[in-house]
């Protein structure tokens, strides 16, 4: 049995207290991260159920933008393909994990309302779950990175090992922004709109499918968007360049700092959130 | 006293816990004031109006609901059988939604494989378990739901109403099975508006008005609590 033998919920006893809870409830979801696991797995077994691509049908839209987007701009800004492809193909995956994670967040803790009110599991076992979800997704996906460097020959100068380190600075980032939007959107029901239309503006104007280089990588508009870092984090190694110091030091700051604000909210938030719901 | 604190007033002595106005937006306060030490052996059963607090207790003995003062604590494994219905799938097969509970109940995946012919044998829906749940009749999926609710082991078991479902048959065998459960659980906490019921498994009632308990009491002096 996981079940916790001994259960103690007290009244408030001050920030200090406050915070301790957070932590517990922090470490008691690690523990089961296996739980968090199963319940990932089976979203997305539960939303494809049926379907025979299942969610490579995602894979299947995203490989089929990769490839319209690829062709049009390597056109119309008159960019070799073999250099715009790998470039689209890496933004529009990575870009659908930080889309999905923030935009899915809103969902973690509505969606387990039943399961909160009823039980003693800890909160951050739902955003793990949201993480994760995304991370299997991003598994299938992960078709179309390959092909592509394949395709092209980028493979030859990959950084395998450093991308999985970037992928590890946008994972953390993208989590504590997926945690914040799912503790406002159990509170303030016009979230999610908002983070919906804030994803999509973003996905414009972060270089997904258009080059940074060509705007300008130092340009304050780039250096200011995060979701330009946590790209590059994870694109730049594949495609072989090198990842500006910049960028880490950015995503760097802004998981502390995300983070010390997302979970102090969640301190001082947590005993309501089951409320909010 | 005005006719909005009058009919304020008048709320909080038939249903519901006390309203109160706080930076302009109004809260609820479910339960206040309460005091409850249960050991093993105790079997308590909660009698009370609509929103008179039960269930919000039970709630906040699952650990769900956090006091804003004062505290819970609970020694042992708390079940709660609250909602049958609790990470229910339609979409999903039987053993797939019995694993899910399972999980959610806090049994491990090894676990649960041990148990799975026990809790498929119980449901008695035989091949039905590979189908998913929302072919089933509402019957056949209630029993699929008590089966895998009850498949856990718990020191603490929490029940909002007296769990009764499927035909005359399956009623008596999950009838046996939460008794089974009741007495392997060192306390049982069962919130009712059957006072027969209460009588039946309760050995210790409690009778909770607007979020004020009365002393826990002796099962045998009910009426007297009711009375008063």
């Amino acid at each position: 049995m996981e079940t916790a033998t001994h259960m103690l919920r007290t009244g408030r006893r001050g920030p200090l207290f406050e915070f301790q809870m957070a932590m517990r409830d922090l470490r008691n979801s690690v523990e089961r991260l296996g739980l968090a696991w199963s319940l990932a797995w089976h979203d997305i077994v539960s939303r494809y159920r049926g379907s025979i691509l299942g969610p490579f049908w995602i894979t299947l839209s995203m490989g089929l933008m990769v490839l319209g987007i690829g062709f049009l701009y390597s056109r119309l800004l008159n960019i070799p393909l073999a250099e715009l492809m790998p470039y689209v193909a890496l933004g529009i995956v990575f870009f659908g994990v930080i889309n999905g994670v923030v935009n899915e967040g809103c969902e973690t803790f509505v969606n387990a309302a039943g399961i909160l009110s009823q039980t003693s599991l800890p909160m951050f076992t739902f955003v793990w779950r949201t993480v994760l979800r995304n991370l299997i997704n991003l598994g299938h996906h992960v078709v179309i990175v390959v092909a592509v460097l394949l395709w092209f020959g980028t493979w030859q100068q990959a950084d395998p090992a450093l991308a999985l380190v970037g992928l590890l600075f946008l994972v953390l980032n993208v989590s504590w922004m997926s945690m914040l939007a799912g503790i406002a959107s159990a509170r303030f029901r016009d979230i999610p709109q908002i983070v919906q239309s804030v994803m999509q503006f973003a996905f414009f104007m972060t270089p997904v499918f258009w080059q940074a280089s060509k705007f300008g990588d130092k340009h304050v508009f780039l250096t200011v968007n995060p979701f330009f870092h946590m790209l590059e984090a994870v694109r730049a190694p594949l495609l072989g360049a090198p990842v500006d110091a910049l960028s880490y030091t950015v995503l760097s700051v802004m998981a502390l700092a995300g983070w010390a604000v997302t979970f102090s909210i969640f301190a001082v938030t947590r005993r309501r959130i089951v409320h909010y719901l | 006293m005005d006719a909005k604190s009058l009919k304020k007033h008048l709320a909080n002595i038939t249903v519901g816990g006390r309203l109160g106005e706080h930076h302009g937006s109004t809260d609820v306060t479910a339960l206040q004031g309460l005091n409850l030490e249960l050991k093993a052996g105790d079997r308590l059963g909660l009698i009370g109006h609509n929103g008179s607090g039960k269930t919000t207790l039970l709630r906040a003995l699952s650990g769900a609901y956090e006091p804003d003062e004062g505290q819970v604590e609970v020694r042992g494994r708390i079940a709660a059988l609250l909602d049958l219905g609790l990470g229910i799938d339609s979409t999903a097969t039987g053993y797939d939604n019995i694993r899910l509970r399972g999980r959610i109940s806090g049994m491990s995946s090894k676990e649960i494989d041990e148990r799975m012919d026990e809790i498929a044998e119980f449901t008695g829906l035989g091949p039905f378990l590979a189908m998913p749940v929302k072919t089933y009749s509402a019957g056949m999926q209630a029993r699929m739901a008590f089966a895998a609710a009850t498949a856990v082991e718990c020191d603490v078991l929490l029940m909002d109403e007296w769990i009764a479902v499927g035909d005359a048959d399956f009623q008596k065998l999950a009838h046996k099975r939460l008794l089974k459960l009741v007495e392997h659980a060192g306390i049982l906490v069962l919130a009712s508006h059957d006072t027969e019921l209460l009588r039946r498994y309760c050995n210790k009632v409690m009778r909770l008005e607007g979020g004020v308990a009365s002393p826990v009491t002796d099962i045998r002096k009910m009426d007297e609590l009711l009375a008063a």
